[in-house]
């Protein structure tokens, strides 16, 4: 079962703990919610996991192995894959081809076979077209394949863009604020989308500002203040915790 | 017919040459890296090339494929310390290449010839040559944009850390960029060494980077054929505009200008990308309406 820990997390900018100590960990087969105040940490842990940003001290695992010190791509080779709080599409590109990229993580052809053309880079490309095309079948999307990615509609849009996220079945898979700007019907849609990535195994970080969203949807949350980590547990547990919610009203 | 072509001959092969500068300039940009290297890449193998087989005797097939190899050894040597640069830092590092390259051949005379360069050299390259080169480049051009290597070029170039994200290496893919741009640009400087009887470091200076660049701008930095439709416009543009001669860079600085305003893509990728997106939206009001 994939597995990613984060163990005594900090990150400083100049003075600024921005990330102060963070320890918790996502699991396989569950929606683990991270919630927060404006300015809380919440984007800055994301870049630390991701590999964006160099972590000041602690230690990040993927199913036991250390991701702390590896570059964002290599992060994403392991296993980890993101969503982007705008979105951020390929906008002179297809919504196929914008699909198609999020395969990379699978191709095998060496550089040499795609320059040559080999046989097989040919092979591989037909077949990844088709595991796109199947793709956004499931999502809906057919018949916008061939259009700009750029000219599609925002909800449309978050769809390609989580289309790519889990086109290469990672382990781990990060959502920062994926409903922000949708309406109840659009975020819903999503929400069934994210519970039967769950089901398949995938370990999904929700981090979201609509906490009702987070409620519905995730298993355990963590809710991120300052840097530190003020309260966990089920939904319920964690909107009551007078901490919490004197975070996000102001105490007194 | 025939005697157009062959009153134009000449003309047909400089745009072959400048079609091959112009795919060397194109790969590095298409993978995102702003790098006028190429001037540097063929400078080095057209040198290469003409010394090894005045000097040291070698064929003329192995002269050029040293020079290719030297411009490939060249473009990764470049890469290393470009990694960490972007945008306008890199055309400025790739500048000032260039411009050593020129520099070393103006002084190291004994070996360059100086500002008079290497003079008569056989001729042993033509138009089947020339063409020869333009379609194997061009058949691994078209071979990497329909493989996984041509969609990380494109996905680098339109958003660094989006590619990032889905594993691409941007590390990797550039070294590889500037690999086969030195390739090139060294195996075209090669030819050409052998195709015009001499080589003087004057033909690679900020000339030879600017109409480069401009076939790319005018052309596009996707497509395969981008590139033959910037650099015809290049060299076909003046033989057919005579007439106008003296006013030639004011008619080139012109078409610059009104491709850039009007199709900031490049002609040639903003033609293919209508043609593809009007067939997309039949298709998509074709499936609406079933």
């Amino acid at each position: 079962m994939a597995t990613l820990e984060l163990v005594d997390v900090r990150r400083n900018f100049g003075g600024v703990k921005a990330v102060d100590g963070v320890s918790f960990s996502v699991t396989g087969g569950r929606i683990t919610g991270l919630i927060g105040p404006n300015g809380s940490g919440k984007s800055t842990l994301v870049n630390l996991v991701t590999g964006v940003l160099a972590l000041s001290s602690g230690d990040i695992r993927l199913n036991g192995q250390s991701i702390a010190t590896a570059t964002a791509d290599a992060v994403a080779r392991s296993g980890v894959a993101r969503t982007f709080q705008n979105i951020r599409l390929l906008a002179e590109a297809s919504v196929l081809e914008n699909v198609m990229i999020g395969f990379h993580r699978l191709e095998r052809s060496s550089a040499l076979a795609n320059l040559l053309g080999l046989p097989s880079s040919r092979r591989e490309t037909r077949a990844l077209r088709e595991r796109a095309r199947g793709l956004l079948t499931r999502f809906g999307m057919t018949a916008f394949a061939e259009l700009a990615a750029g000219s599609l509609a925002y909800g449309h849009q978050r769809r390609v863009e989580m289309m790519r996220a889990v086109a290469s079945a990672p382990d781990v898979l990060l959502l920062d604020e994926p409903v922000a700007g949708m309406n109840d019907v659009e975020a819903a849609e999503l929400g069934t989308i994210f519970r039967s990535l769950s089901e398949d195994g995938m370990a999904v970080l929700l981090i979201e500002h609509n906490t009702r969203f987070v409620a519905e949807l995730c298993h355990d949350v963590h809710v991120l203040d300052g840097g530190r980590l003020i309260a966990h547990g089920t939904p319920e547990q964690v909107m009551r915790d007078p901490a919490v919610v004197a975070a996000y009203m102001g105490a007194d | 017919m025939m005697d157009f072509l062959r009153a134009n001959q000449p003309v047909f092969d400089f745009f072959l040459l400048a079609l091959g500068f112009a795919y060397s300039q194109q790969i590095v940009l298409r993978c995102g890296v702003f790098s006028l290297a190429t001037a540097a890449f063929a400078a080095l193998g057209a040198y290469a090339c003409a010394l090894l087989l005045t000097r040291v005797g070698v064929p003329a097939f192995v002269a050029i494929a040293a020079a290719l190899a030297i411009g490939a050894l060249a473009g990764w040597l470049v890469s290393v310390p470009l990694a960490h640069l972007r945008g306008v830092y890199q055309a400025i590092a790739t500048l000032g290449l260039v411009e050593v390259i020129v520099s070393l051949a103006l002084y190291a005379e004994p070996l360059t010839g100086g500002a008079v360069g290497l003079n008569s050299l056989p001729k042993l390259v033509g138009t089947p040559e020339l063409l020869i080169a333009v379609l194997v480049v061009g058949y691994l051009v078209h071979s990497i944009s329909g493989s996984g290597l041509g969609r990380s070029f494109d996905a680098l170039r339109q958003d660094e850390m989006v590619a990032a994200s889905l594993g691409i290496s941007s590390r990797r893919n550039h070294a590889l960029a500037f690999v086969l741009s030195g390739a090139i640009g060294g195996l075209f400087g090669g030819l050409q060494s052998l195709y015009a009887y001499s080589v003087q470091p004057t033909q690679f200076g900020f000339a030879f980077m600017v109409s480069s660049l401009t076939a790319i701008i005018l052309g596009g930095r996707r497509s395969l054929l981008g590139p033959a439709i910037g650099a015809a416009i290049l060299t076909l543009l003046p033989e057919l505009a005579r007439p106008l001669a003296e006013y030639r860079p004011m008619v080139n600085g012109v078409i610059l200008i009104l491709v850039v305003v009007f199709l900031p893509q490049g002609a040639g990728d903003t033609l293919f990308a209508a043609m593809r997106h009007r067939r997309a939206r039949l298709a998509a009001a074709a499936a609406v309406k079933v």
